[in-house]
């Protein structure tokens, strides 16, 4: 029983940086209609930024923060500069552009700061504490209530400010909302600029445990993709319980499963994709898109 | 417009082929082995890239998993070699063998639209690599699979280096793919996948099945894979679980776009950025190769939004606004939000045809 609850604690701790990544990619993907492949990317420029920050003396909360505000502009100026061109041509070629900005960032990071594992202060200390006879670490426990408090910052600004109700409704109908008076450039460039926000948190939260590489949040990349299809893309709620679902089931799997065990443990999120699109093809919480003939 | 009815003159068409096969019959003989390898890659990867670009240039459904037919083509070829079968019937078999797998994942994958149809493709690679590292019997695991058969046969009645024959197995294989292709996406087929891109609502009202024809492009594009998989091991002689990694996918996809979508000489265009663009930024930094890569393609895309086989259209373009002639339409100042339907029935030589 104490490793069970062990694995759910770990599990949802791993979902919730899946979480905050598939976030960022449901942030975007509701305004502009592209999936970001680079989300993960930006993730890991931030890391190094806060890194290279607590190396010139910063302290590591302090680095965190500046990293969430330099992240924001970095979001919104590859909005601007890049994405702007390609938001009303062809999606494919618009997905290739974040693929190969995916290129880019990584091959900087690889760049600037090596190919090699570089260790990353953990905001959290590394002790565990025990819960009806499971030991729970308090990095697993910190990770998931970060993230819980952001999910619920983002939701209080979507739902309670008027900057959020500008953001949707740039989301549902950019034409209308441009009609309306809304700035709809600006208002892009927030909305890419809250998802590199996600995403440097989220990285910050996972370079201590997976130690910082250019390509760190690749698999997470893959995982948040997943997330996003399993919860459905029109539903950040679906989307967060989907990314902890996943975190979970891989978990158990991996130990409780003989023939899955740690290599295919990433068939996992698949598997249940594969069948949960084939009965809901619209994800589990997703509404069914409607599109005008 | 002169230059355009220049190459429609048919004895243009004529000498221009005959002037390309001429060149592609000598050219193995007289480069150096280097140069004739890169350009058997180059081959290689443009048949893959060609398979995706019948299920996303001109189908409109993105696929993230083109590389695992393509590294289920080789590892069926290596293991029939390896088990001394018969060359053709491995030939067959590795296609056949990815076109099956293909089918069989497109009857439940096109039942999706869109962005689902992409989250189930990127599963192949991403499952396909430890799969390939568990299934050592099979695969050889993590070490791969190594299969020499395409030395140059004992029958041949003339000397010959194993790169020249290596290279005109691909460019014969290479030209037949292409030649079908072009016939398929030119014709009945080609013009009903067009619709099912345009608009699917469309293309049901029409009697055309949008499910079936993803279905018969899906797996079209899984049984040239296959092929590019067997090419694959006729050149490179060597596969591994690395062969069908999730960047190797991407990568076709980025080399796709970059080519042209919805387009045969895209395709090459597509192959030989696949393969020469890293080659040329690793002569220019080993180090930041990655770093260049991501600048060249974003360069790329940034000066030329429709890739490579739009650089003639983009120069005529530039060229007619520079000497201030405004005859004639300019193409594309507005976006096509529907297909023209007169433009799909009457096979408007345009190849981007049907495209919103």
């Amino acid at each position: 029983m104490g490793t069970f609850i062990q694995l759910v604690v770990d599990g949802l701790s791993t979902g919730s940086i899946y979480a905050a990544l598939a976030l960022a990619i449901v942030l975007v993907n509701q305004a502009t209609g592209l999936v970001n492949f680079a989300q993960g990317g930006m993730a890991v420029l931030s890391a190094y930024i806060a890194w290279w920050l607590t190396g010139v003396g910063v302290p590591l909360i302090l680095a965190i923060l500046i990293t969430v505000v330099v992240s924001f502009v970095m979001g919104a100026v590859i909005e601007r500069y890049l994405m702007r061109r390609f938001e009303r041509g062809d999606p494919d070629t618009a997905v290739v552009v974040t693929i190969g900005l995916l290129t880019l960032i990584t091959g900087l990071c690889g760049w600037l700061w090596t190919y090699n594992n570089l260790q990353f202060a953990s905001l959290f200390s590394l002790n565990t504490i025990q819960i009806a006879g499971a030991s729970i670490s308090v990095r697993s426990l910190g990770t998931i209530v970060v993230i819980v408090v952001m999910m619920v910052l983002l939701q209080a600004l979507f739902l309670g400010t008027k900057l959020g109700l500008a953001l949707r409704a740039v989301a549902v109908n950019p034409q209308s909302a441009s009609f309306s008076g809304l700035p709809v450039g600006r208002l892009l460039m927030v909305g890419w600029g809250l998802a590199a926000v996600l995403g440097a948190v989220a990285g910050a939260l996972v370079a201590p445990q997976l130690s910082l590489t250019p390509g760190m949040m690749d698999t997470a990349l893959v995982y948040a993709l997943a997330a996003v299809i399993l919860g459905g893309i029109s539903s950040p709620i679906g989307v967060v319980v989907a990314a902890w679902l996943i975190g979970v089931l891989e978990n158990l799997a991996a130990v409780y499963v003989p023939f899955i065990g740690y290599d295919l443990k990433v068939a996992v999120p698949f598997i249940l994709i594969f069948v949960v699109l084939i009965v809901r093809p619209q994800g589990l919480f997703g509404r069914k898109s409607v599109v005008r003939v | 417009m002169s230059e355009t009815s220049f190459f429609r003159r048919r004895w243009v068409r004529w000498a221009t082929i005959v002037v390309v096969v001429v060149a592609l019959i000598v050219l193995p003989l007289v480069l150096p082995e280097f140069a004739n390898q890169t350009i058997a890659r180059i081959g290689v990867f443009a048949v893959a890239v060609l398979g995706l670009n019948v299920v996303m240039g001109y189908t409109g459904q993105v696929s993230l998993g083109q590389i695992f037919f393509v590294g289920l083509g080789a590892y069926i070829t290596a293991y029939g070699v390896t088990h001394d079968w018969n060359i053709i019937v491995v030939f067959i078999l590795a296609f056949v063998g990815p076109a099956v797998v293909g089918l069989l994942i497109a009857l439940a994958a096109a039942r999706l639209g869109g962005l689902a149809i992409a989250m189930v493709t990127i599963a192949l690679p991403i499952v396909g690599v430890p799969l390939a590292k568990r299934l050592s019997d099979v695969t050889g695991g993590s070490q791969g699979l190594s299969a020499q058969f395409s030395d140059v046969p004992d029958w041949m009645p003339f000397t010959m280096y194993d790169d020249q024959w290596q290279l005109y197995i691909v460019i014969l294989v290479t030209a037949i793919v292409f030649l079908l292709t072009r016939n398929l996406v030119h014709g009945r087929y080609g013009r009903a996948f067009a619709i099912v891109k345009g608009n699917e609502a469309v293309a049901s009202s029409m009697g055309i099945s949008p499910y079936w024809y993803k279905v018969i492009a899906f797996t079209v594009a899984s049984l040239i894979g296959g092929v590019a998989g067997f090419l694959y091991m006729v050149v490179i002689q060597y596969t591994s679980p690395e062969t069908l990694s999730f960047a190797h996918s991407i990568s076709l996809l980025a080399a796709m776009v970059i080519g042209g979508a919805a387009s045969i000489v895209g395709s090459l265009l597509g192959g030989a950025y696949y393969v020469l663009v890293p080659q040329l930024t690793n002569i220019v930094d080993p180090n930041s190769t990655a770093l260049l890569q991501g600048a060249i393609l974003l360069i790329v895309l940034f000066v030329l939004p429709g890739g490579l086989v739009s650089l003639p259209r983009v120069l005529t373009r530039l060229a007619r606004r520079r000497s201030g002639d405004d005859r004639g339409r300019t193409p594309q100042t507005t976006p096509i939000t529907e297909p023209d339907p007169a433009a799909v029935t009457e096979g408007n030589p345009t190849e981007r045809q049907g495209h919103a």
